[in-house]
């Protein structure tokens, strides 16, 4: 369960946020779309405690990520902006260090490497020090370690970014999958398809508001077009009624 | 307590691991410290036997006009000076370095001597070289005791008193600890460890924290349930264990460059067991933290892995200054000055070497003000750690 809660954020001149609200609940996958500056990748970070918010709170299952960031770390899985791995770990030693900073251990955690090697299609792989990976491989290890505790809520800033075909849609099953296990899936994308195929709500972001939230249904009938890219260009040209310059 | 002593471990054991896999960051704790010592041993090798000589071993001096001069060549090879003919141009080949010194007996010098006038003769020598110096000053030790004897014959001669001509006799009385310049080249041992000290973990701090960041695994890193400053803190430490590989390296190279090139005598009455590298490294510990954390909080500061790989590629030369300057001029060292981390240890570590005694004030006061200095600088680099500005490098 993720709520957001009139999130504001400022970089020196720059307002990126103002004034940010939505919720993601269990068991559905919701989408954060919107142009590139809108203010995505810097609710996500406020979200998974990177940023602290100017003002506004963003909680997970209840925690701030301010105040109880533990609290909210322990509960999430994060796929950031920047996804960079150690060149001189291999795949495996990338997740286990990260199952390690969540406190895990021992033969559960090397059972739990083992499931994700194989639910990622990992096992070419997993033992090669991570150095030359392609970026469809480099996913595989950044979700493999976001995954390692097996977090309620998943965050994930443009998963598909930069894959190939067969990557990107073997992330989309991913993403389904663990909607299916219950779980809160929040992820920011602009490929209109992807969203439309996948979500289950939408969010759309511009100029650091909230311009439309709903599902996928809602969104056509509101701004009355069928074609999802039509609905989503009309939202972010609909902003400065909403509050946006 | 336990699960944070954890965490920071987890993030010590991977910067370890990982920069153990690290050409850079193993050269720099690994190799780069036996720079010093093979250098010093060299010197001690090459230039201390120059220096060492002793004053009534033979030594070359090249004369021009030796003919004009038999009862002064015949002194000279008396005391051990074997004579030989210098080359056609002494000036030149002096000032190239094919001869150290020479000795040119004017045209002059036959009648002005007979005549018991004061006779001149013109020693050749190049002043900016060491070895020069040595061969200059026996070469004009040689000549006023020459001197010496004649005007004491002439004196004689006229039934006078020797002390007429020499109203002052003097005596040196060398008070160096040592029988030899070894000793000299001991000095060096404070700035190259200060050196060491300050460059040993510096490749693992720019990987973990420049690196760390550049690479885009900082962001994914953070997420975790660990707080900054454990992050922080097991960063400190891998570098901190990389830092005293590098001295205990350095360390070992120097016992066995003293033990090789000395076969174990230095001549001096410095005993260079395995205590006095021990008590050398515990000296160096809270510096090697001091390091760490100067280190740290620069790499976190600066905007990028190559500008932090400048600054702290050049930070070591800083506090390894002042104790190549001692090599040359000493100090009296006062309780206060060891106060100064870096400088208290160059002091401390120079005593050492020279085989004086510590005292327990000064030891202290270096240790436990560098100690401090260091808490408080690590305290400082957990403070930037939680700033939004760590994940952008401003």
């Amino acid at each position: 369960m993720i709520e957001v809660e009139g999130l504001e954020k400022s970089f020196k001149t720059v307002q990126a946020l103002r004034g940010v609200s939505f919720a993601a609940s269990d068991g559905e996958i919701t989408g954060l779309i919107g142009p590139n500056g809108a203010g995505k990748t810097t609710t996500l970070r406020i979200l998974y405690t990177v940023l602290r918010p100017d003002r506004g709170s963003a909680r997970i299952d209840g925690f701030d990520s301010r105040r109880e960031p533990r609290e909210v770390q322990r509960r999430i899985g994060v796929l950031a902006d920047s996804r960079g791995l150690y060149p001189r770990l291999t795949a495996r030693e990338h997740v286990r260090y990260f199952g390690r900073l969540h406190g895990l251990a021992g033969a559960s955690l090397e059972a739990r490497i083992d499931e994700l090697v194989r639910m990622l299609d990992m096992n070419d792989i997993a033992d090669r020090r991570t150095k030359g990976f392609s970026k469809g491989q480099t996913m595989k290890v950044a979700l493999a370690r976001a995954l390692v505790h097996n977090p309620h809520n998943v965050l994930l800033d443009e998963p598909t970014n930069g894959l190939d075909v067969g990557a990107a849609r073997a992330v989309r099953d991913l993403i389904r999958r663990i909607r299916d296990e219950g779980r809160c899936v929040l992820f920011s994308s602009h490929i209109m398809s992807e969203v439309e195929e996948l979500c289950d709500k939408l969010v759309v972001v511009g100029h650091g508001v909230v311009l439309a939230n709903g599902t996928v249904a809602e969104l056509r009938a509101r701004t009355g077009k069928h074609d999802l890219e039509e609905a989503f260009l009309r939202a972010t040209e609909t902003g400065p009624e909403t509050g946006a310059p | 307590m336990r699960s944070v002593l954890r965490r920071i471990w987890v993030v010590f054991a991977k910067e370890s691991i990982d920069n153990l896999r690290d050409r850079r960051s193993v050269s720099m704790a690994m190799i780069y410290p036996f720079v010093g010592p093979v250098l010093m041993g060299a010197l001690i090798a090459f230039v201390g036997d120059t220096i060492t000589e002793l004053p009534n071993s033979s030594f070359t001096l090249p004369i021009q006009g030796a003919e004009r001069a038999p009862a002064l060549v015949a002194y000279l090879e008396e005391n051990n000076v074997a004579v030989v003919v210098a080359p056609e141009d002494p000036r030149d080949a002096v000032r190239i370095g094919r001869i150290d010194t020479a000795l040119v007996i004017p045209d002059d010098y036959a009648e002005n001597f007979g005549a018991e006038r004061q006779a001149t003769v013109n020693l050749v020598v190049d002043g900016s070289r060491l070895s020069a110096v040595v061969a200059m000053s026996r070469a004009l030790y040689a000549l006023s005791e020459y001197s010496a004897r004649v005007s004491a014959g002439r004196l004689t001669a006229r039934g006078l008193d020797l002390s007429i001509a020499h109203p002052v006799e003097i005596k040196q009385i060398n008070v160096a600890l040592g029988r030899n310049l070894t000793g000299f080249f001991l000095n060096m041992v404070p700035p190259f460890l200060i050196f060491t000290i300050f460059i040993g973990g510096v490749y693992l701090t720019i990987d973990t924290t420049s690196g760390e960041r550049e690479r885009g695994s900082l962001e994914p890193l953070l997420a975790n349930p660990v707080a900054r400053w454990e992050l922080m803190l097991g960063k400190a430490l891998a570098a901190f264990a990389f830092t005293m590989m590098a001295v205990i390296a350095q360390l070992i190279a120097f016992k066995l460059v003293f033990e090789v090139i000395t076969g174990g005598d230095l001549g001096l009455d410095v005993d260079i067991g395995f205590g006095l590298f021990v008590v050398m490294f515990l000296i160096s510990l809270p510096l090697m933290a001091f390091a760490v954390a100067v280190q740290l909080i620069i790499a976190t500061l600066t905007h990028s892995f190559k500008e932090t790989q400048t600054y702290l590629g050049l930070l070591p030369l800083v506090p390894s200054l002042p104790g190549l300057v001692l090599v040359f001029v000493s100090i009296a060292a006062h309780p206060w000055m060891m106060a100064i981390p870096t400088f208290g240890q160059t002091l401390l570590i120079g005593q050492l070497v020279r085989g004086e005694p510590l005292g327990a004030l000064s030891v202290a006061i270096a240790c436990v003000t560098t100690g401090l200095a260091a808490g408080a600088l690590l305290l400082l680099a957990a403070k930037l750690y939680e700033r939004d500005a760590l994940l952008f490098g401003e």
